[in-house]
């Protein structure tokens, strides 16, 4: 069993759930059943929100007044439906005015342009805070949702994010991903490490301390352990990082190389490339043990990168049986193996999109590696990042609308994330040395 | 004990060069990235380049005894460790020049049967990390192939890949990718 006082201080933080979401009331619900927008029609246009600082109640961490505020403006932009308004321009003080739609002069917000409207305030007290939420449509001068988080004061920033993920489903029906995280390689010297932020790149936590060569982190299902790959004990060996202690132990040691964790959606099992028998293959292996359980893809050819679609039924993954790298996926159950990219002369990294319809990989144009698109038959193939530098490795956001990967087109590797349709392309990671490899985390919520 | 001349100048001797090594010691030639201008820094001598002195015991391991012998065990261990083999690109196909200093390895091999011997599999930049470190391995298993395939029996001769992790040239050009496209051989004692 977890032992919270026994937990590192950086997993404390990471863990978080250190809050309680406590429905205040669901304000007209019947309301929030049909839903207000409608991102599928192609005339959408991104919804203003006004989102004043969060009003204190005590005199204990007053820079949050802000930074909740502006947290929830990042994340409600980072979804590309919202567009928050400058607060240069608001005419009130957020310090002393109301809080409840009587107090609240939507005629005001309605004259600065604003669709929608957030009132939110804290408390701290003790090393834990409670914040209250509201958000209002201005046009109708009523509230939408209503909801209070309480917990351990550092984690803040996972409440705001919980919060922008529940104005997100009132108004569009679908989830956001503000609750999710991203895993990635940091390159520290001649070492590389596992490290994990939130979805937006901000927050970066060192998560493997192996002082060697960490590399391609996969999230399990329950968002509880990642594999990876380390050479801490000589050569590339899979290992599990326990995310409640901190601990890490090795999963796979096969004699060879033990690359490529993949997942298995629905079942406790990883496909992983292992070279044990003088060729990279791709096996099946316990999630508990790191036991053989079958092997799934053999040949003469290098077969690496697996990636299983959403129902653990078929797996994508590279292989240069043709003579070089191309994408293939085989219905795991039959045994069928069928090419997916016949255009270049390298497509790597496939990544199976959460809805299955999509798969995602890397491939070149004019010497650079790009992120192409294709359905999961190979059809409908587009382009998605172009320009200067190599983008490589995707990984698709839990609710399949962006897709993050790593990208050189500012010099040193840093991550990157685009929405599906090619727009609204910004990056991550701003640390020095370099980051690679994401891989974008299931919602913690497990919704 | 009486010491003749002749063994009392050995084992001065011996303790000069070791001396000498001790003086300019890095650390062994590994997997390090910084191993710049390799090939370039060949033949070097002994006490000269990245070479760490080996304690008697070793030598004595090793099956050398005398300074003569010792000096041109470290004369070749310099080349041995220094020259890589270099592929074309996403290829793990030996070369002729490969070839080539692959057979100054076995020769090495045949006269210091004894050495434990890693061989690394590297890649250039481009393209993915996992593509990379399968690549790198079939390029240090052709290199060791080769060696095997001479009728070396050598037991302790062992492969590892670092794929694109382990830059020997850091620049982002054909002329750094051929340099980073490498079997490199490291000794372990």
């Amino acid at each position: 069993m977890f032992c919270w006082r026994h937990c590192r201080p950086w997993l404390r933080l990471l863990l978080i759930l250190p809050f309680l979401a406590v429905g205040m009331s669901r304000l007209a619900h019947a309301q929030a059943q049909r839903f207000e927008l409608d991102l599928t029609n192609p005339n959408f246009q991104r919804i203003a929100i006004a989102i004043p600082d969060f009003k204190r109640q005590s005199s204990e961490q007053t820079q949050l007044a802000r930074e909740m505020g502006e947290t929830l403006a990042g994340d409600l932009d980072f979804s590309g439906i919202f567009r928050p308004l400058d607060p240069k321009g608001f005419l009130e003080d957020p310090q002393t005015m109301g809080l409840n739609a009587p107090e609240i002069k939507f005629p005001d917000w309605r004259r600065l342009g604003a669709d929608y409207m957030v009132r939110g305030n804290y408390l701290v007290q003790g090393g834990t805070v409670k914040i209250e939420a509201r958000l209002f449509d201005v046009a109708a001068g009523r509230p939408v949702i209503a909801k209070s988080y309480e917990g351990d004061v550092r984690g803040w920033r996972a409440m705001i994010h919980r919060f922008a993920d529940e104005i997100l489903y009132a108004l569009t029906g679908e989830r956001g991903v503000f609750d999710t995280k991203i895993a990635y390689v940091q390159s520290m010297g001649k070492n590389k490490e596992i490290f994990i932020s939130d979805f937006d790149g901000s927050n970066p936590v060192q998560a493997s301390r192996d002082n060697s060569l960490c590399l391609s982190p996969a999230w399990n299902p329950q968002m509880s352990q990642i594999a990876y790959v380390s050479y801490r004990d000589g050569n590339a060996k899979i290992y599990l990082l326990n995310l409640q202690d901190g601990s890490s132990r090795m999963l796979c040691g096969y004699p060879g190389m033990n690359i490529s964790p993949a997942w298995r959606p629905g079942r406790p099992e990883l496909a992983v490339t292992l070279t044990r028998d003088g060729n990279p293959d791709i096996f099946l292996v316990s999630a508990s043990s790191g036991q053989i359980l079958q092997k799934l893809v053999q040949g003469r050819s290098i077969n690496v990168s697996p990636d299983w679609s959403p129902d653990g039924r078929s797996l994508a993954f590279v292989s240069d049986e043709s003579g070089n790298p191309q994408v293939y996926a085989i219905d795991v159950g039959s045994g069928q193996k069928r090419r997916l990219t016949f255009s270049g002369t390298y497509n790597t990294s496939p990544s199976w999109s959460p809805k299955g319809d999509l798969i995602a990989y890397s491939g070149t144009v004019g010497g650079r590696h790009h992120i192409f698109i294709m359905k999961t038959d190979g059809s409908g193939n587009r382009q998605l990042t172009d320009g200067d530098g190599d983008d490589v490795s995707p990984t698709w956001s839990p609710d399949g609308r962006m897709i993050a990967f790593s990208s050189t087109r500012q010099g040193g590797s840093a991550i990157w994330v685009s929405s599906v349709n090619g727009i609204g392309v910004r990056r991550l990671t701003r640390q020095g040395g370099g980051q690679e490899l994401p891989d974008w985390s299931p919602r913690m919520s497990g919704r | 004990m009486r010491l003749s001349c002749g063994s009392l100048c050995r084992i001065l001797l011996i303790l000069v060069l070791i001396g000498g090594m001790a003086a300019c010691q890095k650390k062994p030639a590994s997997s390090g990235g910084a191993m710049g201008g390799e090939g370039a820094a060949m033949g070097g001598g002994f006490g000269s380049g990245d070479m760490g002195g080996l304690n008697q015991a070793k030598y004595r391991e090793l099956g050398l005894n005398t300074p003569e012998e010792i000096r041109e065990f470290e004369n070749r261990r310099a080349a041995f460790e220094n020259q890589d083999i270099y592929y074309d690109y996403d290829s793990y196909v030996l070369t002729e020049p490969a070839k080539r200093i692959l057979d100054e390895k076995i020769s090495f091999l045949k006269r210091y049967a004894r050495v434990r011997v890693t061989v690394e599999g590297h890649c250039d930049e481009r393209g993915t990390t996992e593509y990379n470190l399968a690549l790198g391995e079939r390029r240090a298993n052709s290199a060791l192939q080769y060696i095997r395939n001479s009728g070396l029996s050598i037991q302790n001769l062992t492969s590892v890949s670092y794929g694109k992790e382990r830059p020997a040239a850091m620049g982002h050009d054909e002329a750094s990718w051929a340099k980073n496209r490498r079997a490199h051989f490291v000794l372990n004692f």
